[in-house]
């Protein structure tokens, strides 16, 4: 009866057919624990799905209700806490996986001929993956949250022409504010999401049209070895996905998702730091300063990319063996190297707690500098006009106190030709602007 | 394909099955709790006040509207409220859910007829509640009701609607 059943509805689905292809596909050489990665990443992104549909049922996506809409969740709601650790972690996790996943497939040639697309893909999931990542963190609208993205989307500010605009399209305005958040949530939630999902199905399905590359030498191995996906690689893969499962949560149990304070635009005492995935790009940011600017922020990330895109049309030899490649080896080894050492770096990077910004002195000078108008021609992180010279660095520029002191007092007198007008402001008021100046690094 | 084969084989199955239901059972329990728990919790109204019992008139069922702070998980609103209270002879209250029990309707009070009436299928309830005529499976719900100096104190809840028992929503 139920055999009937299912018989009638395969004659019309046929999916045993698609089964059978699938689970018998060949892995030449045999199946790998190198190959549970890809799976690993299938598992994690719907786990991802799932507990960010469910905590999507008590999230609100405003400014005034976001934070106390994840305090509840992680406070209240019963299992709350471990939901939204799943959700937090499994963010790591998938960087993690999906950067030893292009690794493994890089030493293993695996993008080679016929393989290129899927490799072009992958590149563009790892960008998607960082998407989620990068618009994730902003939604606690906790103070992590706010200051990351606002240091985030400055990033997007320094590109050069369209740099402005650009940072308002990213941010939905000109500051973080209602537009942000529901912008972000749109795109994490829907854009997203649509977006990975397509391009892994094609991703999946393209590696399902090639058949999988399997150890390089398998064709000259005697006797000439191949297993099926199923059940011998899926085997693998699922005793992996268990492993990561646990690990996953066991971490959301034992450590779970911080909430800092609610995100206070006004607070100069707090030491933005963004996940530690972003900790590379962080540290560049430090290294890359004043002109150079450009270069860390838009131009070696996008090489990057770009040489991530190019691999498989750069290298085209049909030759897959890592001891045959050593070039090949030894320029991926310093991509890698680069970006764990930069992360280290962005790790052990001191925090700079910033007294000088909270002193009395500088909190004056900020208020003279508003009061006085100066921000009609000077900007300060991309407030204000361009008559005059950009003082978000100025400090960086001009460390010299009596230099800023006797400027304000004469103008002219230290920059000749300028059309900065003399400052009728007290000693002390000076001293204050002067200070606030310094802070400004 | 050998017996260890087959063995091997059917172990590899086994281990993939058992790893899924795994997963699947240690995910599906805390994911359910999440998602459908908070709704589910009951929450004991709070006595509000339904401003001054002064105006009332004994045996003259009186709309009266009011707020009452609701608390929805994260958020908590001041939501509008009415009810139908009504003055008994022994200076005691009663106060009647603004909700036909039939489907939900709003019902108001025919001082000449002295009925209730609910305007969508037409049931009639007496002063004191009781079905007259009409689809409605039982008497109007009342609601905690009492005074206390000089003000109405009212613990506003919704009904289910439709049901002969009366039961909080």
């Amino acid at each position: 009866m139920v055999k009937g059943l299912l018989d009638w509805i395969d004659e019309r689905f046929k999916i045993r057919d698609l089964w059978n292809d699938f689970a018998d596909r060949p892995i030449p050489g045999g199946s790998s624990w190198f190959y549970v990665l890809g799976a690993s990443l299938i598992f994690i992104f719907s786990l991802q799905m799932v507990t960010g549909i469910l905590l999507a049922m008590y999230y609100a996506p405003t400014p005034d209700h976001a934070y106390a809409s994840v305090k509840f969740i992680e406070e209240v709601a019963p299992f709350g806490s471990f939901v939204r650790g799943l959700h937090h972690w499994g963010a790591s996790f998938m960087m993690v996986l999906v950067g030893l996943h292009m690794v493994r497939v890089f030493v293993f040639g695996a993008y080679k001929k016929p393989r290129e697309i899927i490799w072009v893909l992958g590149v563009g999931l790892i960008a998607i993956v960082g998407g989620f990542a990068f618009t994730g963190y902003l939604l606690p609208w906790d103070q992590k949250a706010y200051w990351a993205t606002v240091v985030g989307t400055n990033v997007a500010g320094t590109v050069p022409v369209v740099g402005g605009v650009l940072l308002r399209i990213v941010r939905g305005g000109t500051e973080l504010g209602a537009f942000s958040l529901s912008r972000f949530f749109a795109i994490h939630t829907y854009i997203l999401p649509w977006s990975l999902a397509l391009l892994a199905g094609l991703h999946v399905f393209l590696l399902e049209r090639a058949g999988a590359g399997g150890i390089w030498n398998a064709a000259d191995r005697v006797p000439y070895k191949a297993e099926p996906l199923f059940p011998n690689q899926l085997f693998k893969d699922t005793v992996f996905i268990g492993m990561v499962f646990i690990a996953l949560a066991s971490m959301a149990v034992l450590f779970p998702a911080p909430l800092e304070p609610q995100a206070d635009p006004t607070d100069s005492t707090y030491n933005p730091r963004p996940e530690w995935y972003f900790y590379f790009v962080f540290q560049m940011l430090k290294i890359f300063e004043g002109k150079l600017e450009l270069l860390g922020t838009v131009i070696l990330p996008n090489l990057g990319v770009a040489a991530l895109l190019l691999i498989p049309f750069i290298d085209r030899s049909p030759e897959r063996d890592p001891a045959k490649r050593k070039l090949m080896m030894a320029a991926g080894a310093l991509f890698v190297a680069t970006v764990i050492g930069l992360t280290i770096a962005g790790a052990r990077a001191p925090i700079v707690n910033a007294p000088a910004v909270t002193s009395p002195s500088v909190l004056a000078g900020r208020a003279i500098y508003a009061r006085n108008g100066c921000s009609a021609c000077h900007g300060i992180f991309g407030k204000g006009g361009k008559i005059g010279p950009e003082l978000t660095h100025v400090a960086a520029r001009r460390p010299d106190a009596a230099w800023h002191l006797k400027h304000f007092r004469n103008p002219q007198a230290i920059v000749p030709g300028s059309i900065m007008p003399k400052l009728d402001l007290s000693d002390r008021e000076l001293q204050e602007l002067t200070d606030y100046m310094l802070s400004l690094k | 394909m050998s017996d260890q084969d087959v063995s091997r084989r059917n172990f590899m199955i086994r281990t993939i099955i058992g790893i899924g239901a795994f997963i699947g059972a240690a995910i599906s329990v805390p994911l359910a709790g999440f998602g459908i728990l908070p709704v589910l919790r009951k929450k004991e109204p709070d006595w509000t006040d339904a401003g001054t019992a002064g105006d009332l008139m004994t045996d003259e069922p009186q709309e009266r509207r009011f707020f009452q702070t609701v608390k929805n998980g994260w958020q908590e609103e001041r939501v509008e409220r009415t009810v139908w209270l009504v003055k008994k002879a022994d200076g005691g209250i009663t106060a009647f859910s603004p909700n036909c029990p039939h489907l939900g309707c709003g019902y108001r009070w025919f001082s000449q007829e002295r009925q209730f009436k609910c305007p969508c299928h037409a049931s009639l309830f007496a002063i004191d509640g009781k079905v007259i005529s009409g689809p409605a499976p039982r008497a109007l719900d009342t609601l905690s009701a009492k005074i206390e100096s000089g003000k109405v104190l009212v613990k506003f809840e919704i009904f289910q609607v439709g049901t002969t028992k009366k039961a909080a929503a």
